[in-house]
């Protein structure tokens, strides 16, 4: 254990560092869409990996926390810091009221109809004419300031916040796997009968794991809103972030702290650079590449590629 | 295995950290399109369509277009553009992040692009932190050009002046055959698409003192217009106004046809009513539809230019030249046009260029009056979009009369009796 919370420290050190040495934005962006993945996919991981209960809903919680944000900002100029503790209490409600009946659902059927939550929040505010509908909603430019959560010359503080995130959230899920709830958790996907006759309610671990999942992933959409600075449903609440982050967790390793972290820096990475050095001539030859990769990691290493990391720290 | 797991791992973080410089020699512009995913043949047209204009500046051509004549910009001792092309997949965030690579690492002097409004909004956003002019083609969302920017330039018309231009054709053509066309019925889909033309064209109409008889709203991807039809019936227009994508224009016809509607004018926005599928599927009965434009193929009966460009897109692509890549190629040429007259590369002298554009309108493969930019919102003053109408099977121009190939047919005819 000592040697991996070496590593772990390493780790950090090397992400600290990170932003003196590479100095131009493109690589700077580059690692904070990573660690913005590596914390939503921790959020996934949590109800997914954990618990596992498969959720393809969860851009409906990025795009609560991001359109919490963005309304409260430009319609009353409420703090975006106090835009993400909000986003958070609405995902944590968008949870409940999602995941009280659809718990009742098994195993396929639980993730189809996250597929339904996802789209339908979607629809909800393409046609939603105060949350400016289809357009999205441009976020005020304010004066760059950490209390204003913008900044415009420079993408260092912005790196720093994803950081904070990213560590608080690999914390959350270090405290839930260490903790009681971390042994419900994985009764509950290992066998759930069997967690019932012992005394668990089911039904509200299932909440529990959704709501800590929503918030990580609220708190990743606020940033973001206030990252691009303008949201709008058609990227804010897509299905196609919903499942980025379950091959995410899936790459990394299912139901290990560090697994969703990991997928993350091989995630995007691969996605940016087939992009930047093949997307441009077009003809999807990257996607072809992108593809085949995620072909043999699922062939070769169904269980993720958190052993491979971390053989003796375990 | 493992080791050659991780050895591939560790070689892709080492590849991810690998940074890139060119030497500048050219002229670099980025250009940034939707050239993977969903919309990745519309973005390979619109790279073509910069690809021709780029060809065109950097060689010898003799069409009466700025810079066709001679090679490269002669004001920059005949420098050639390269074009830096950079992929934003329809994605926002990537939008941003591909237009701060390109100008910190590729070093480009100026960005254009990026077909979607949404990524547009991102993207522009990074350029006017850089201070890097950015010309966009063909993003129609007015929003844009509002933000007051000073780096953003628009060459396309955008939503609202389109809608605007219906009414300028129905006041153009009361005058001219005098038509009574002054009672308007809106029917339209309800997404963004439906719900926006419908604001603006409510805003027009009252400007243009037409006579609103009512508006009808139906959810996209009905399969049954009846009692909307019905509806609109009731109310008697004189011109429908209507914006649908390709199924519900179909189903509307078919309706039209069996209810036995027909208004003086059927008057479409564009989308659904100039999609191959709806001459091919409805025949005969698509006739008699007007639609706006924002190009077509038979302007180059009256400017023979827009043949010989359309001629050469055809030659190296296949595909034949559209809309899009026309206004594509139109915001490269004033983009060249601009950094010629600047006499440099530095982004300010560009953007002030930028500002004293004056383009013809012989000059353009566009149907605009010309090119130049309001000095506030930066936005095209003199773009206009065209008038189709579909006679024999094929769309012909029909406004503005000067573009105009034939004669418009006017009132639509009765359904029995074609």
């Amino acid at each position: 254990m000592k040697k991996g919370l070496v590593i772990l420290l390493v780790f950090f050190a090397a992400l600290v560092i990170y932003p003196f040495i590479f100095k131009n934005p493109f690589p700077r962006h580059l690692l904070i869409m990573i660690m913005l993945y590596g914390t939503m996919g921790i959020g996934w991981n949590i109800i997914g990996g954990y618990a596992g209960q498969v959720s393809f809903g969860n851009a409906a919680f990025f795009g609560v926390g991001a359109y919490t944000t963005a309304i409260l900002l430009s319609k009353y100029g409420i703090n975006p810091w106090i835009g993400m503790l909000l986003g958070c209490f609405f995902s944590s409600l968008v949870a409940v009221i999602v995941g009280y009946p659809c718990f009742r659902l098994r195993g396929h059927y639980f993730a189809i109809a996250t597929i339904a939550v996802g789209e339908i929040v979607q629809i909800l505010f393409t046609n939603w004419e105060y949350a400016g509908a289809a357009v999205g909603i441009y976020i005020p430019i304010l004066e760059e300031s950490f209390f204003n959560f913008q900044f415009h010359t420079t993408k260092l503080p912005y790196y720093y916040i994803v950081l904070a995130m990213l560590a608080f959230a690999l914390l959350v899920c270090y405290a839930v796997e260490k903790s009681r709830l971390g042994y419900y958790f994985r009764a509950i996907k290992d066998d759930p009968e069997g967690a019932r006759s012992l005394g668990i309610n089911i039904q509200n671990y299932k909440l529990v794991a959704f709501i800590l999942s929503a918030i990580l992933t609220s708190v990743c959409g606020t940033f973001y809103a206030m990252y691009v600075l303008y949201i709008h449903p058609a990227n804010t609440i897509d299905l196609w972030l919903s499942i980025h982050l379950c091959i995410i967790a899936l790459i990394g390793g299912l139901g290990k702290i560090f697994g969703p972290v990991i997928g993350a820096f091989i995630f995007i990475p691969l996605t940016e650079f087939t992009r930047v050095y093949l997307g441009s001539e077009g003809q999807g030859i990257d996607l072809i590449i992108y593809a085949l990769i995620i072909i043999l990691l699922a062939t070769l290493r169904p269980q993720g590629l958190w052993g491979i990391f971390a053989k003796s720290s375990s | 295995m493992k080791k050659i797991f991780r050895m591939f791992c560790l070689s892709l973080l080492v590849l991810s950290f690998a940074s890139f410089a060119y030497a500048q020699e050219e002229i670099k512009i980025g250009v940034i399109y939707p050239l993977t995913g969903p919309l990745a043949s519309t973005g390979q047209v619109l790279l073509e369509g910069v690809k021709l204009a780029a060809e065109i500046v950097n060689g010898n051509y003799n069409l009466n277009m700025p810079l066709a004549k001679g090679e490269g910009l002669p004001k920059l001792k005949g420098a050639k553009i390269k074009i830096i092309p950079g992929d934003h997949q329809g994605k926002p965030e990537v939008g941003m992040a591909e237009a701060e690579r390109l100008i910190t690492q590729e070093k480009v002097v100026a960005i254009l692009g990026c077909y979607n409004s949404s990524v547009t909004a991102t993207a522009s956003q990074a350029t006017e932190r850089y201070g890097i002019p950015f010309v966009n083609e063909s993003s129609t969302s007015p929003t844009l050009t509002d933000r007051g920017f000073k780096w953003f330039f628009r060459t396309t018309p955008h939503d609202g002046l389109f809608s605007e231009n219906f009414f300028m054709f129905l006041r153009d053509l009361s005058k001219k055959k005098k038509v009574g066309a002054n009672t308007i019925a809106l029917f339209a889909e309800n997404t963004l698409f439906g719900s926006d033309s419908v604001k603006y064209q409510t805003k027009y109409a009252e400007k243009y003192g037409f006579k609103l008889v009512g508006t009808v709203l139906y959810p996209a991807k009905s399969t049954q217009l009846t009692s909307e039809v019905q509806k609109l019936k009731g109310m008697n227009p004189k011109v429908v106004m209507q914006t649908a994508y390709i199924a519900d224009a179909i189903l509307s016809m078919k309706t039209y046809r069996e209810l036995n509607f027909a208004p003086e004018a059927i008057l479409a926005n564009d989308a659904g009513f100039i999609d191959p599928e709806f001459v091919k599927s409805l025949g005969k009965d698509a006739n008699y539809i007007l639609s706006r434009e924002v190009w077509a193929k038979d302007l180059a009966k009256k400017k023979p230019m827009i043949k010989i460009v359309a001629d050469m897109f055809e030659k190296r692509t296949g595909k034949h030249m559209d809309g899009t890549s026309s206004r594509a190629f139109t915001a490269m040429i004033v983009l060249a046009d601009a950094i010629n007259r600047a006499g440099s590369t530095e982004p300010a002298k560009i953007q002030e260029a930028l500002l004293k554009t004056n383009i013809k309108a012989d000059q353009l493969v566009m149907p605009w009056d010309g090119v130049k930019f309001d000095p506030k919102t930066h936005q095209n003053m003199l773009g206009k979009g065209i008038i189709v109408q579909v006679q024999n099977g094929e769309y012909v121009t029909v406004w503005p009369f000067n573009l105009a190939t034939k004669q418009i047919v006017w009132p639509f005819p009765k359904w029995e009796g074609r």
